[in-house]
């Protein structure tokens, strides 16, 4: 009896984002200056950033890590992700810093992600990304995955972003790799105004001829608010975006690559192992000013002002944070949303209280899901449209 | 008791914003029949309805006592009309209620369409016009026209027409003078037997219907017993009274007054507009002139946006028909739209008022589909078929010939524009009467014209193309033989009966064209290619392609993103609530109106 209880159990799916944390999602709030398109939570400190402050965010880390890790059934981490604003703008030695926090929690084949811009990338950082540790022990492998912010190779277009033009990317790509930097991601984004068809070309050649690991491909979103969108007048034809996206997936894809996120493609066995996380909802934790966790039925996000954040650890207390329940019925919508980016099977129970059986079967028959062995899938077809085909799937 | 030769009943007539309300409320100013604290403006509009768009909807009637300046007390009774063709009868029944009217024209504007479709009325009525020149504070005011028009409408000479300026009260006193010594008394006779005319009526929820009466002989007491002549409903009088200008219960009611009664009947249909109200022991044999059913004129399909709201919306409409027999409703069902009503209304603002209370009243939401007349269509095995519904058309083979309504309709424009109108008069397949000058600067012209044409935008088409200077009115004139086929709008392939519409056949090509187009605007992309179609019968006559969306996904979802990207989806879904999802396709709700925004080149021959 208790096995065929267990074996049912088994069988039934687990929950959006149950279970032990094993990814962690640190969120380093500066930039040198703040790029005309971004929206999120950051602080330009210029090209000299006070060094205190810096020191002061490090040791925040350490306080919040240390608090969270007690509060949560926090297990060998599988993924460390520092992502910004600019992690590397930190430098290396206070990377190093950060990065001992977690290397006695990391297991030996986890994956570290560091992201830089190009102008922080000197010889420096490259050496220090190419050797760090990744955790400690005997057998630790050594090496992090560094995400590139390349945005486009043109200056003109980095220009049109805001984005300080002077760092090459390419040269910045080639100092990591030449250094030993084998998992090697690169940012782009098109949809830039002014970018043309040939200049959307000339990135894919210049990305093609790099050959990284990894390739995450954003079509700008002009967010409301933001100098950039501000500027651009004329929203882009909806016709245009779809082509220079569609661009992008062919061409990526006849060159090797996967592609298995709606912006993101990966060599064989290069796929982010952190972000597949996301969208696979298992729990997270967000450490830094402006960060989210998500874990069980509860998601929150921490302050996004550095300073509150960093008055609230330094004093040991938790930094301030807004919090959201989610039921069953939003962790099942948001699962649904989650897999539809990557194409991910979800089997229909987990989502028995949200799902429009009949619009599931009308996207079947036209090729945008797929229904079979009791799940369901979004088609690569309909992964270009995957907002209106969740919209359409969720029950009203 | 007022004796009979010291009661004065008029009503004040105007075109729509000559400044009608404004002077009814100077009037009850001047007057005291207000007090200063209490006065509002639009005070007889009691409706929020009326008060926000500046219309009069309802009738309402006030008694006024006035100290003329002979030195003696009069009763007036004030009965202000609605302004509106649609309620052309309720105002021809307020009239015979009055033995005066006062004229009201904005000498700024001139005699309009509606001027003279009142003074027609009110001289059908016998009454005694009162022309008054309203706006004289304006700067744009043109009294020497004005009254070349009103003279030429009226026969009134310079000394018989006032001037006044409502808003600032200068010469409202005048008017009053002038309803004193020139209206009439009113002729009942207090001995025989007691009748009264229902000029309008009003629902209350605790107390049933008030029938607003002019006692025309004889007279009526608390606990009499009465009979409506038209309906035959028996009733007692529960209690009556007149308006000041809230009701103030008497007694009586005697000859000549006007007032209300209270008879505890729940349903206004039974207590209907121009019947006459007798004693039930001593009936008298005639009833007065003048009752007629009034008959709905467009119709149109009332649809909740949600489908389980049917019954709410049944609710709502019962409730709203017992305060309004004009409007018809039966139950419709459709395949695009599911369960709803099929509304019938004196015509397009009746239509939009019910629809605006239903929403604003009731709470409901509401997809309302192009609105339509009546057509008659004849088979050809003899009999005729009532259509309110273009869907419901019975197939070509089987008939014999289509009739529509036509009006009467009446122009005034300034002479100008004499070439515009018949332009455009041509064009929506009128038939020309005869035209005449009120004056070297402005033209009356009459036309026979299908009411379908007024329904789809005639009136806006007459008033972009004069600048506003145009007005209209008509009335019902006769059912009219043409040549219309039904025009079936196909979603990829799937005729959809919502949208189907009956026009001209020799328009129904370009009209078609005209509306997938159109669909095709209003339709956003799908997830896949749909097929826009207009057909007449089997016969496809123009089609159009709504594109497949290519992308529609966020570029960027990452652990910080979740919610956003969640609730943005979330929120889409509510969105598409206000669409119709008929079959696989989304169609959004304006898209049911879509044949009211064609360009009007579109629409004309």
């Amino acid at each position: 009896m208790t096995d065929v209880l267990a074996t049912l159990r088994h069988r039934l799916p687990a929950p959006a984002f149950a279970g032990p944390v094993h990814h962690v999602y640190v969120h380093v709030p500066f930039c040198r200056a703040k790029c005309d398109y971004c929206d999120f939570a950051s602080a330009a400190v210029g090209d000299a950033p006070d060094g205190a402050l810096l020191d002061g965010f490090v040791g925040g880390v350490a306080a919040e890590w240390e608090r969270e890790r007690a509060a949560h059934d926090v297990r060998r981490l599988h993924t460390l992700y520092l992502g910004g604003g600019t992690p590397s703008l930190l430098g290396p030695d206070r990377l190093e810093r950060l990065l001992e926090l977690f290397r006695p929690f990391l297991t030996s084949a986890a994956e570290v992600t560091v992201e830089a811009n190009p102008e922080d990338v000197d010889e420096a950082f490259a050496a220090w990304a190419a050797a760090a540790p990744r955790a400690r022990g005997r057998g630790s492998a050594c090496g992090l995955r560094v995400s590139l912010g390349a945005q486009s190779f043109a200056p003109a277009l980095r220009e049109a972003l805001g984005r300080r033009a002077r760092a090459d990317p390419a040269a910045a790509f080639g100092r990591l790799r030449r250094a030993g930097v084998a998992n090697l991601s690169l940012d782009l984004i098109q949809g830039i105004p002014g970018q043309a068809a040939a200049d959307l070309e000339a990135d894919i050649a210049a990305v093609l001829g790099l050959r990284p690991a990894h390739i995450s491909w954003y079509e700008l979103s002009l967010a409301a608010g933001t100098p950039l969108a501000a500027r651009s007048a004329r929203s882009r034809d909806e016709d245009e975006g779809a082509a220079f996206y569609r661009r992008v997936v062919r061409a990526l894809s006849r060159a090797g690559y996967d592609w298995y996120e709606v912006s993101n493609f990966a060599l064989p066995g290069r796929k982010a192992r952190h972000n597949l996380a996301y969208w696979r909802a298992r729990p997270y934790l967000g450490l830094g000013p402006g960060a989210v966790s998500t874990v069980g039925a509860r998601r929150w996000t921490n302050v996004a002002g550095t300073a509150a954040w960093l008055r609230a650890t330094s004093a040991g207390a938790r930094p301030p944070r807004e919090v959201e329940d989610l039921g069953a019925a939003t962790r099942a919508r948001e699962r649904l949303l989650l897999a539809a980016r990557c194409g991910d099977p979800v089997p229909l129970p987990e989502l028995t209280a949200i799902l429009d059986l009949e619009a599931a079967g009308s996207l079947a028959a036209a090729g945008l899901v797929s229904l079979h062995s009791g799940t369901i899938r979004v088609t690569r077809k309909g992964r270009y449209v995957a907002g209106a085909v969740c919209v359409r799937l969720f029950r009203g | 008791m007022t004796a009979l030769d010291h009661i004065r009943n008029f009503s004040i007539i105007a075109h729509i914003d000559h400044g009608k309300s404004t002077l009814a409320d100077r009037v009850l100013e001047v007057t005291g029949t207000v007090a200063a604290r209490d006065m509002k403006e639009q005070l007889l509009d009691k409706m929020d309805l009326e008060r926000e768009r500046g219309i009069t909807i309802k009738s309402q009637a006030v008694r006024i006592a006035y100290t003329a300046r002979d030195g003696q007390l009069y009763q007036l009774n004030l009965i202000d009309t609605p302004g509106h063709v649609d309620f052309t009868y309720e105002v021809s029944r307020s009239l015979a209620a009055c033995e005066g009217a006062v004229l009201l024209v904005d000498c700024t504007q001139g005699v309009e369409a509606q001027t003279v479709a009142n003074a027609y009325l009110a001289i059908d009525n016998d009454l005694e016009i009162i022309p008054v020149l309203n706006k004289i504070d304006l700067p744009a005011s043109n009294i020497p026209e004005a009254e070349l028009e009103l003279h030429e409408l009226t026969g009134a000479t310079h000394d018989e027409i006032l001037i006044v300026s409502a808003k600032t009260g200068e010469g409202v006193e005048d008017v009053l003078e002038a309803v004193v010594a020139r209206t009439p008394p009113p002729r009942g006779d207090p001995a025989a037997p007691a009748r009264a005319l229902i000029f309008d009526s009003e629902y209350d929820q605790y107390r049933g219907v008030i029938a607003y009466v002019r006692v025309v002989d004889g007279g009526f007491s608390r606990r009499q017993i009465v009979t409506m002549m038209g309906t035959g409903q028996e009733a007692e009088i529960e209690e009556l009274g007149y308006f000041g200008p809230e009701m103030k219960p008497t007694e009586r009611l005697e000859t000549g007054e006007v007032g209300y009664i209270i008879t505890g009947v729940k349903d206004v249909a039974q207590v209907r507009v121009g019947d006459t109200i007798i004693d039930k022991k001593r009936p008298a044999t005639e009833g007065l002139p003048g009752y007629k059913v009034v008959q709905p004129m467009v119709f149109t399909g009332l649809f909740p946006t949600e489908g389980d709201k049917f019954e709410e919306l049944r609710d709502a409409l019962e409730k709203l028909k017992l305060n309004d027999a004009a409007l018809m409703y039966d139950p419709e069902s459709s395949n695009a739209l599911g369960f709803g009503f099929r509304c019938g209304f004196l015509g397009l603002l009746h239509m939009d008022i019910v629809r605006e209370r239903l929403e604003r009243e009731y709470g409901l939401e509401l997809l309302t589909t192009m609105p339509n007349v009546e057509y008659h269509a004849y088979l050809t095995n003899g009999s005729m078929v009532v259509v309110r519904n273009p869907a419901q058309m019975p197939d070509a083979t089987y008939i014999d010939h289509v009739e529509e309504p036509f009006v009467a309709a009446s122009i005034l424009v300034p002479t100008e524009f004499v070439g515009t109108i018949m332009e455009l008069c041509q064009g929506r397949r009128a038939d020309f009467v005869d035209m005449k000058y009120l004056s070297p600067q402005r033209v009356e012209m009459h036309y026979r014209l299908p009411l379908g044409e007024i329904v789809l935008d005639f009136f806006d088409q007459l008033k972009t193309r004069t600048r506003g200077y145009a007005s209209l009115d008509y009335e019902f004139h006769a059912y009219r033989k043409s040549d219309l086929v039904k025009l079936d709008i196909l979603l990829a392939g799937e005729s959809v009966d919502a949208l189907s519409l009956i026009v001209p056949r020799e328009r129904a090509h370009l009209r078609g064209k005209a509306l997938v187009t159109k669909l095709r605007q209003k339709i956003p992309r799908q997830m896949f290619e749909v097929a826009v179609q207009a057909a007449i019968g089997s016969r496809v006559v123009a089609r159009e392609t709504v594109k497949a969306m290519r992308k529609d996904v966020i570029a960027k979802c990452y652990g910080g993103d979740i919610s956003r990207k969640r609730k943005l989806l979330e929120k889409q879904k509510k969105g598409k609530k206000r669409m119709k999802q008929i079959g696989t396709i989304e169609v959004p709700q304006e898209a049911f109106l879509a044949v009211l925004e064609l360009e009007p080149d579109d629409k004309d021959h």
